[in-house]
């Protein structure tokens, strides 16, 4: 039974007294704009609506905050004041669970206004403005419903100690992130369900890209993360046959912008989008028959469609390259190119990936994901991956049918494992075990909860999600997998074996163990609730400061001696999932050979992070780093973060983090790098992120610092 | 434009003996004193890794090296087998390896350390001031070379070089030396770190002028304060973005 | 040298049939659900993603794996040859007919 916060307010709009209420000279100020007089039955009705109390004891209660009002000779008085009033008194009454169900959720006259005012730094994506601040505090209402009213106590407890965190609270009525391929509007247009018009399958491609981005923000207003769009570049290549290639970067450019400008949706944010790009055509998909204008089908396969589809390949990354009218990164689409065995046997693969790496050293956008083998990969969320299995594959010949969603994020605090071990392996691996449990019964509550909203149909709250043009509803529930991820892992093997990650390979091999145990204990989780748990490298992006935040507080002692950051000005955080620490001195081939032996058992997707600063490094040089990785290390992805600074006053944007900007000599100056998996302005990151970003070594030899 | 007073910045001291100074055999080898495993940017086209050598004949009041040209016996030195050994893992990885310094020149035993490094079959890239045109020649004629940046800090004239090197420097040796690459058939860039207290824009066009070949490559880079030799260069700043843009593509285009 | 197998492969019991891998020195690692300690260890050697696709591995006291099935009997008849220890030759021609032969 949902718990309806104002329905003692709701009910005297129905008009009816009861004659034997206590005549109050009384005005109640209610949340639905008017005043209404006293009328203590309200109290009783919403008793017996909203918990089991029986009636004498909710008559009782009436009556005891009827004479509290009484005595108090207030002339008016708001209904979530008489709500808290029956609280305390089933309080009183140790009516402990009648008190919960009956709890009103709100936020407090103080905090609204600092809301109003001040930046809320928990997403760097989330801008500061009125979008921004309702978005905060639907929220926060959101987020304290699921932690009362979707995860039972033990669960909502885990994530208040901060023993887990469970993601995206405040969108506990939507799952985590969506992955999908152009297909599904190509061939049905953008036909949602109670939409005030309808269109019909694109005849051109800037209609085509006009019918994306209104589906993007769609799906971003029913998911909490990232909206990914498979092999972007080969879908769209039916369209480009008659474009010239000038046509065909403006389309690129089109699309660009259009991604990185959309901050106008929920809580002002950009979508966080990805598109994944091939410069082959996947083998999945080179003889499936090609979807072009109008939604027909061609008569080709989009084998034959390579040259076009490289095209356009080629024309994103020019656009990339130049940067927005500042010169600045796009932060969104974020690109994701994926480096396989065909891609080498692809004819142009090398200036391409020059033409890629150029980009990753300009600006910093591309994303290097490396399918090994027969692997096929589509990438969603900041690292999120999902390996293409048999039924996929089947799918991948329809391949509007290729949707995946995971339905939400779980981290596990790894370093208060080894805090509360105190060094004795059985009681760490046991409380290992223990917590993915935990996670594991937190991801059955939540699926739970969206099936029953699924279950609504197109009538109900997820009513796009319901959508079927295809024999099945757009979210594949059944389909969908559960992240489980971690946070510190280098902070664990710290206070367990006494050194960090980089430091021995007595700590990599431990740390490797910690990980095959999550692996195993998830897969065996799996089996036996028949839900797909799988491990992911938390983004962790406020995550890594919180944990390290509550660990400060709660295992100070032990905290300290591990916890990152600068302790005096609370720039502390964590290592982020399986990273090691960010200011080991390592170069980029032992970082990348080293993170990436854990990479195979993180199988929702990982990624090594290489910090540029304001180095820009040679292409064919970058080039040849990225064709070594593929062939010689198991990292999963990759990706190179250059720093820049953006002037507030002239506009320009110069290369590095500086205090004063190079053309104007401005103060008032903001930097640009990745903060976890985009790039964001510095001046929105929180704290714990702040201190990582000063303790980032970006590969400079010593004298140079 | 920035007139004399720019040359007469300070008092020239006379040419330097290298300071670490091995009195030792041309056998022994250069001291190391810095390693990076990967860099991305000292090879156009490659990976590399970097080898500093301790040591410097110049005393460039711009440059960012500075313990490693003054200080070197209070660094720590890398042994040889030490970075054979790390070499030898990232055999896979590396396309070469550059030699940097300080000066590597002036080590006697550069060429030895070098004909080890190849006999491994790495290619080598050198980095060098050119004032040592035998030691350069001597390499090349060796073939222990595969590529060659030289630092030409100035246009080609007494005082402004001296100005940029803060030193005395024998000009001559450093036309040898640019002689000597464009006449080799070695990939080769001649580069110049410039900064308007040193060097005005007519100083950079005609450096272009001087060096431009076919063969050979030109890089401008743009100053950068951070630590500097001298510390009233921290004060310094480069050109502004706008006017070093056009500078890198006067190099560019040669 | 270490020898990754899993229980029910079909290559990995001719393998050990065939080499009295204890005495040989050759360290057997059983991937099953409750060994995560072998399953690290394979991480280590990088070797995750081929064990997915077949199995058995022997990695080699250089860190070099084989995943080949002649080569790693090649190898083990060599490794018992040093010994001075018998093995059996195989019989049959190996080969993994319902795919059982990989880690899940």
């Amino acid at each position: 039974m949902p718990i309806n916060a104002e329905s003692v307010e709701k009910e005297k709009k129905q008009g009816h007294r009861r004659d034997d209420s206590t005549d109050l000279a009384l005005f109640v100020r209610t949340s639905q704009d008017d005043m209404t007089g006293w009328d203590r039955h309200r109290i009783v009705d919403a008793l017996l609506r909203e918990t089991y109390i029986d009636r004498d004891t909710a008559e009782k209660i009436s009556i005891e905050v009827e004479n509290t009002i009484q005595t108090g000779k207030v002339k008016t008085i708001t209904g979530p004041l008489i709500r808290e009033m029956v609280n305390a008194k089933l309080l009183e009454m140790g009516l402990e669970s009648a008190r919960r169900m009956h709890t009103r959720l709100g936020v407090p006259l103080y905090d609204v206004d600092n809301l109003l005012v001040q930046h809320n730094k928990e997403n760097a994506n989330v801008p500061h403005g009125p979008e921004a601040t309702n978005l905060t505090l639907a929220e926060g209402i959101k987020k304290e419903y699921a932690l009362l009213h979707v995860f039972t106590p033990d669960v909502a407890d885990a994530h208040l100690r901060g023993d887990l965190h469970l993601h995206d609270l405040g969108f506990i009525d939507r799952p985590y992130c969506s992955g999908q391929s152009l297909e599904y509007i190509k061939k049905f247009g953008l036909n949602l369900p109670h939409a005030l018009s309808a269109a019909k399958p694109a005849k051109h491609a800037e209609i085509l890209l006009a019918h994306m981005v209104k589906f993007a923000a769609a799906l971003q207003s029913h998911f909490a993360g990232a909206i990914g769009w498979d092999a972007v570049n080969l879908f769209y290549a039916p369209y480009l046959e008659e474009l010239t290639d000038k046509q065909v970067h403006q389309l690129a450019q089109m699309l660009i912008y259009e991604f990185s400008q959309q901050a106008v949706a929920r809580g002002g944010q950009a979508i966080f989008s990805d598109i994944n790009i091939y410069w082959e055509v996947p083998k999945h998909f080179v003889d499936v028959p090609a979807i072009g204008p109008g939604g027909e089908y061609t008569g080709k396969t989009y084998g034959e469609y390579e040259k076009q589809a490289q095209r356009f390949a080629w024309a994103l990354f020019e656009v990339y390259k130049e940067g927005d009218a500042q010169g600045r990164p796009f932060f969104f689409p974020k690109p994701l190119v994926h480096i396989t065995e065909k891609l080498f046997k692809t004819e142009g693969h090398r200036e391409f990936l020059n033409h890629i790496c150029e980009v990753a050293s300009v600006k910093g956008n591309t994303y290097f994901v490396f399918d090994r083998g027969e692997t096929a990969k589509i990438s969603e969320c900041c690292r999120l991956s999902f390996k293409l299995e048999a039924q996929d594959i089947e799918d991948a010949k329809k391949p509007w049918k290729m949707r995946y969603s995971a339905l939400q994020n779980v981290t596990i605090n790894l370093p208060r494992l080894a805090y509360q071990a105190k060094g004795d392996d059985t009681m760490l691996f046991q409380l290992l075990t223990e917590r993915i449990q935990l996670a594991a019964k937190a991801h059955e509550q939540k699926k739970k909860f969206i099936e029953k909203l699924m279950s609504m149909g197109t009538n109900g709250p997820l009513a796009l999600l319901a959508m079927n043009h295809d024999g099945e509803a757009y979210l594949k529930l059944h389909k969908c997998s559960y992240l489980i991820g971690m946070v510190g892992l280098n902070e664990l093997i710290k206070v367990h074996i006494g050194d960090e990650l980089h430091q021995t390979e007595a700590a990599i091999k431990f740390g490797l163990k910690v990980i095959a145990h999550m692996n195993i204990v998830c897969n065996k989780m799996a089996e036996a609730l028949d839900m797909k748990f799988v491990l992911e490298q938390t983004p962790a992006e406020s995550t890594s400061f919180r944990f390290a935040r509550l660990d400060m507080a709660h295992h100070r002692k032990d905290a300290e001696k591990v916890i990152q950051g600068n302790r005096e000005t609370g720039e502390i955080y964590y290592s982020n999932s399986t990273l090691f620490n960010v200011g080991a001195q390592m170069s980029p081939i032992s970082r990348v050979e080293r993170e990436g032996l854990f990479h195979p058992l993180i199988e929702a997707g990982s990624i090594t992070h290489l910090w540029l600063g304001e180095a820009q490094p040679d292409k064919e040089a970058l080039a040849n780093f990225v064709t070594n990785v593929f062939k010689h290390t198991q990292n999963d992805q990759i990706a190179f973060s250059p720093e820049f600074t953006c002037c507030l006053d002239c506009g320009k944007t110069s290369r590095g983090l500086v205090d004063n900007c190079p053309y104007c000599n401005s103060e008032n100056v903001d930097g640009i790098t990745r903060i976890t998996g985009y790039f964001t302005k510095i001046s929105s990151w929180n704290k714990g992120k702040l201190g990582e970003l000063h303790d980032r070594y970006r590969n400079v030899n010593r004298f140079n610092n | 434009m920035r007139g004399e007073e720019t040359y007469s910045y300070q008092d020239i001291p006379p040419i330097l003996p290298p300071t670490h100074l091995p009195s030792c055999p041309t056998d022994c080898l250069p001291p190391i004193k810095g390693f990076l495993e990967t860099s991305f940017v000292d090879w156009p086209g490659k990976l590399c890794a970097m080898i500093f050598v301790g040591g410097c004949n110049f005393r460039c009041p711009f440059c960012h090296n500075h313990p490693l040209v003054l200080t070197p016996k209070e660094m720590d030195s890398i042994s040889f087998a030490e970075i054979q050994t790390r070499l030898t893992t990232r055999r896979k990885w590396l396309d070469g390896v550059c030699i940097s310094g300080g000066e590597p020149t002036i080590s006697p035993g550069l060429p030895a350390m070098i004909a080890r490094l190849k006999a491994e079959g790495w290619a080598i890239k050198l980095d060098t001031n050119g004032s040592r045109p035998e030691v350069l020649a001597g390499l090349l004629k060796e073939g222990l070379l595969d590529m060659v940046a030289m630092d030409v800090k100035a246009p080609l004239v007494q005082k402004k070089y001296e100005a940029c090197t803060g030193c005395q420097v024998e000009l001559d040796k450093i036309r040898q030396s640019i002689e000597l690459l464009k006449n080799s058939k070695i990939d080769h860039q001649f580069r110049i770190t410039v900064l308007p207290r040193l060097h005005s824009e007519d100083d950079i066009r005609a450096w272009v002028e001087q060096l431009a070949g076919e063969n050979s490559r030109l890089k401008i880079q743009n100053f950068n304060p951070r630590t500097t030799m001298d510390s009233l260069y921290e004060k310094e700043s480069g050109f502004a973005p706008e006017i070093f843009s056009r500078l890198a593509d006067m190099a560019a285009t040669g | 040298m270490t020898l990754f197998t899993k229980e029910d492969c079909k290559l990995c019991d001719q393998i050990k049939k065939q080499f009295d891998l204890e005495a040989m020195e050759v360290q057997v690692e059983v991937l099953d659900s409750n060994n995560a300690g072998a399953l690290a260890h394979l991480a280590w050697h990088g070797q995750v993603e081929a064990a997915r696709k077949t199995l058995p591995i022997l990695v080699l006291d250089d860190s070099s794996s084989v995943n080949d099935f002649p080569r790693i009997e090649s190898h083990l008849i060599d490794r018992a040859a040093s010994f001075g220890i018998d093995y059996r030759s195989s019989n049959n021609q190996a080969g993994c007919e319902n795919g059982s032969c990989a880690m899940q």
